[in-house]
């Protein structure tokens, strides 16, 4: 437009002082969400790692050398690696079956299908860590089973060690490989199986030649995703790994509530960042980062009604498996939950609401439960006005600008919790925000307002701009054109985003564990300490409680999300 | 685009192409019955055409035979040897899809090896075949290029050339011209008759478009729901439509009472009007609609009862047997309509 001639110098003029004006609007619109990221994100993490760079208020890397100098931190930097790429293989390759399976069965089972794979996702990784401490424990169901069966002697140790590790977090984290991997194949011609096996090719060679070079893009921006989320956790092995299987995010936890060596903490922190921001640097030189705003792209390819070849068959078998391996240990915790032993057991003898009564009537978990739910309000209504608010900005911007800011409004969600919790304790915590909740609104607000932030920019994406621009040639004002024609529209994305909120808040144990006291704990850190210390089975119903109001939360969401469809 | 090869006479033919024969074929999807019970032959070297709506089987029937779609009941046999449990893979039979179902990851040379080097042919043997299927569909430069960097046209000819690299025992497409235009379908057309014809292809090929199946077949198949209304000649089918549903789907076709439970059908070029119209020829009064000129001659829309009639008339026309509004007899002669039982 800026290169047409200029016949007509004064609708130019005019035009120009409108896009001036809009640009403006634009950034005022995003710049809330810029003053708080910088604020409560960029701004306490910064002045945290600066204590890596100092030694008795020295400027020195003292502490670094530390690192690399005991034996201990180097194992448990390595351990961290290896555990973090182990759990990204296992992720992968879990997930071909299983996403196949789910691209290539009846709308109806691939409902049922998607249901076991976003139930576990969106319960919290405690609740999940729970229900596997559970099931694999020495007296657990599995164990049980192996031991009637015959197949082992003597109970097999699951937990506390390598296995635990790998099982809990590959769990946790394998469906940020399944999704995209299942909009890989959704976004694969059909045709191109059939084609393959029409030319000769079989089993092996389609997977080979075809469905794996067709899928990596996909596997690969996964595969990223679970590194940079393996690398920093925290909870999962904590609690299902052993002494040897310690990894760098409780490492750094250690040094700052054991050790108070803010120090040498700092510099863990620092490795831990480089770790998750090369992860991202590659995220974005692969795909771009805009990959992680677009989301699934499900271009529903035609669903081919076609003879599977044996290796497909034997991919639905292992699918099956997969699916089974997400959805089983949030199955059985729900019976588990209604025993009335000290002990989890399963079948459980004898049935009753013994630790549902515990829950409701011991005060520490009604407050606790109180505490989520008002932390988790509070959040859901700065992160999505933030969120919204800075997605409608960055829409109007320049694509350079819009660049830089998804990118930075990405960040936030990329950082592992550990590190934010860590580093908002550290500059919140001389004020007393940690005991009056303060704090940890913070934190959460600061993960929840970039899931907002994506939900909104991608539904602006797909809304057809020249509705904005007809409503308003039509002679709608924007407040009008806005509550009548965009606000409809982005209304089911707003819920999406808000929910999603809600969830990141109320699922959240690692920040809650630094940003909140005794006093003010929210129900995620009062069930952690519940694991950590002695296995209090009112957990489990407390998980269960979390798992059903997950349930009704997804159920709804696929109501909602079918009738968008029917209306179509 | 000419596409250079050894025409062989037609008594000296060899044929590349195999018969292939099904018989007795069942399939159902739960309750619908998607194809009854259908026997069909196709001869060597024949160009076959399953034509049918959308839901008629058509397309099942092509998949049967590619082995897509296993039939509950019935036999596939493909130069006398019996492949209906037979996997895809080795029943040597060359596909072109809808869409070509080229691998997007692949160049065109490596599309086009693909079925060698599933058969383990030597890299030597692959170069020289590729290279000469290439060159029957002139796509030689373009070898290199990934297929969306391909136009419609050329995509099409590198499926194609997939699909006969291999020398299949037949080759099958599926509604394979849809996504063209339809200046370079006319061409491809041409092509893809020429091809059949110097390699003495078997081809079976499903669509919908009635003119294409004309324009290509040997033998045409009609399908509606799941069965063969009436196979044969496009000029047989043409001309002896054995129902009404056939002299309505080849082809346009008047239809009017013939009395007795009978009804008449005349196709427009058969049509005669006013001054035209002789002594014995059945004779009707009707309304002109509409009259447009398409150059070959005048189409003239007529509206009888509640119908609308359709003549071609010749160029030299009168201004009143074209004028809208105008009242106009017309007719036909008596040996020039088809009898068919009134439905």
């Amino acid at each position: 437009m800026s290169t047409a001639v200029p016949l007509m110098p004064a609708p130019t003029a005019v035009m120009r002082a409108r896009r001036h004006s809009r640009n403006k609007m634009a950034v005022l619109a995003a710049l809330p969400l810029i003053v708080f990221l910088l604020l409560f994100f960029i701004g306490p993490i910064a002045s945290f790692l600066r204590e890596a760079f100092y030694a008795d208020d020295q400027l020195s890397l003292a502490n670094f050398q530390h690192l690399v100098n005991t034996p201990i931190y180097r194992i448990v930097l390595v351990n961290t690696l290896t555990i973090a790429a182990a759990v990204t293989v296992a992720c992968v390759v879990i997930s071909y079956p299983l996403a196949y399976l789910m691209a290539t069965v009846g709308p109806r089972v691939a409902q049922i299908l998607f249901f076991a794979v976003l139930l576990p996702f969106w319960s919290s990784a405690l609740v999940r860590t729970t229900a596997w401490i559970a099931l694999l424990g020495k007296n657990g169901p599995l164990n049980a089973l192996l031991t009637t069966v015959g197949v082992v002697d003597e109970p097999i140790a699951f937990l506390y060690n390598f296995t635990g590790v790998m099982i809990g977090m590959t769990h946790v984290l394998m469906p940020f490989v399944v999704l995209p991997l299942y909009a890989a194949f959704r976004g694969m011609d059909g045709a191109l199986t059939q084609a393959a096996q029409s030319l000769g090719a079989r089993s092996l060679s389609i997977f080979r030649h075809v469905v794996l070079p067709l899928t990596s893009p996909g596997v690969v921006a996964g595969a990223i995703i679970v590194f940079m989320n393996a690398v920093g956790y925290y909870i999962t092995p904590s609690l299902m790994g052993g002494p040897a299987q310690r990894m760098v995010a409780e490492l750094i936890s250690d040094n700052i509530t054991k050790e108070l060596n803010w120090g040498l903490a700092a510099a863990l922190a620092s490795v831990l960042l480089l770790a998750v921001i090369l992860s991202l640097w590659l995220f974005n030189r692969l795909f771009g980062l805009d990959k992680l705003i677009s989301g699934t792209s499900d271009k529903g390819s035609t669903a081919v009604s076609a003879q599977r070849t044996p290796g497909g068959r034997l991919s639905v078998v292992a699918g099956i498996c997969a699916a089974v391996f997400l959805i089983l240990p949030i199955i059985v915790v729900v019976p588990m939950s209604f025993g009335t032993s000290e002990f989890p057991i399963f079948p459980p003898p004898e049935y009753g609401l013994r630790w549902y009564t515990n829950f409701l009537e011991d005060s520490k978990w009604v407050n606790a439960l109180w505490s989520s739910l008002k932390v988790g309000l509070i959040v859901t209504v700065f992160a999505t006005v933030l969120g919204t608010t800075a997605a409608l900005g960055v829409e109007k911007m320049s694509s350079r600008r819009k660049t830089w800011l998804d990118a930075f409004f990405i960040v936030p969600m990329s950082v592992p919790a550990i590190l934010t919790g860590v580093a908002l304790f550290y500059l919140t915590a001389p004020w007393g925000a940690v005991s009056n909740s303060v704090a940890v609104v913070i934190g959460h607000t600061v993960l929840a307002a970039p899931y907002v932030y994506i939900t909104i920019r991608a539904a602006l994406r797909s809304l057809d701009t020249n509705l904005e621009l007809a409503a308003l040639g039509l002679g709608a004002s924007w407040p009008t054109m806005f509550r009548l024609v965009m606000l409809p529209a982005l209304l089911p994305s707003l819920i999406g985003g808000a929910v999603f909120a809600f969830v990141t808040s109320f699922d959240d144990v690692v920040m809650a564990l630094f940003l909140t006291t005794v006093r003010n704990r929210t129900l995620p850190k009062l069930m952690y300490e519940g694991i950590a210390h002695d296995f209090d089975p009112t957990v489990i119903s407390a998980s269960c409680i979390l798992i059903a109001a997950t349930a009704l939360i997804l159920l709804g969401r696929l109501a909602f999300g079918n009738k968008k469809v029917s209306t179509k | 685009m000419n596409i250079a090869i050894n025409a062989c006479s037609p008594d000296s033919r060899q044929y590349l192409g195999q018969n292939v024969v099904l018989s007795g074929i069942h399939k159902a999807y739960g309750p619908t019955v998607a194809l009854p019970n259908v026997s069909l032959n196709v001869e060597r070297g024949q160009f076959c055409t399953l034509l049918g709506a959308s839901g008629s089987g058509k397309t099942t029937l092509l998949k049967i035979i590619a082995g897509f779609e296993k039939p509950d009941a019935g036999t596939v046999k493909i130069a006398g040897r019996d492949v209906t449990h037979t996997p895809i893979a080795d029943r040597n039979i060359g596909m072109v899809f809808q869409n070509y179902a080229l691998f997007p990851h692949m160049s065109v040379f490596d599309n086009v090896s693909f079925p060698l080097r599933m058969r383990k042919v030597g890299s030597d043997e692959i170069k020289k075949r590729v290279n000469e299927t290439l060159d029957l569909v002139s796509m030689t430069k373009l070898a290199t290029r990934l297929p969306r960097e391909l136009s419609g046209g050329q995509q099409q000819r590198a499926a194609l050339a997939r699909a006969l690299v291999f020398t299949p025992d037949i080759l099958l497409m599926d509604e394979p011209l849809g996504a063209l235009d339809k200046n370079l379908r006319q061409t491809i057309q041409l092509q893809l008759k020429k091809l059949h014809h110097d390699l003495g292809l078997t081809i079976v090929f499903v669509t919908h478009d009635q003119e294409e199946a004309m324009h290509l077949s040997d033998h045409i198949v009609i399908l509606d729901r799941g069965t063969i209304i009436q196979q044969g000649l496009p000029e047989d089918l043409y001309r002896k439509p054995s129902s009404e549903f056939v002299a309505g789907f080849l082809g346009e076709c008047n239809f009017v009472s013939g009395g007795d439970r009978k009804t008449l059908g005349v196709r427009p070029d058969k049509v005669r009007l006013a001054t035209h119209l002789a002594e014995s020829d059945i004779r009707y009064e009707g309304r002109i609609l509409m009259s447009t000129f398409s150059g070959l001659h005048w189409k003239v829309f007529i509206e009888y009862q509640d119908k609308t009639i359709v003549a071609y008339a010749p160029g030299d026309l009168s201004e009143a047997a074209r004028t809208p509004g105008a009242a106009l007899s017309w007719g036909f002669r008596r040996q020039d309509a088809m009898e068919f039982a009134a439905a």
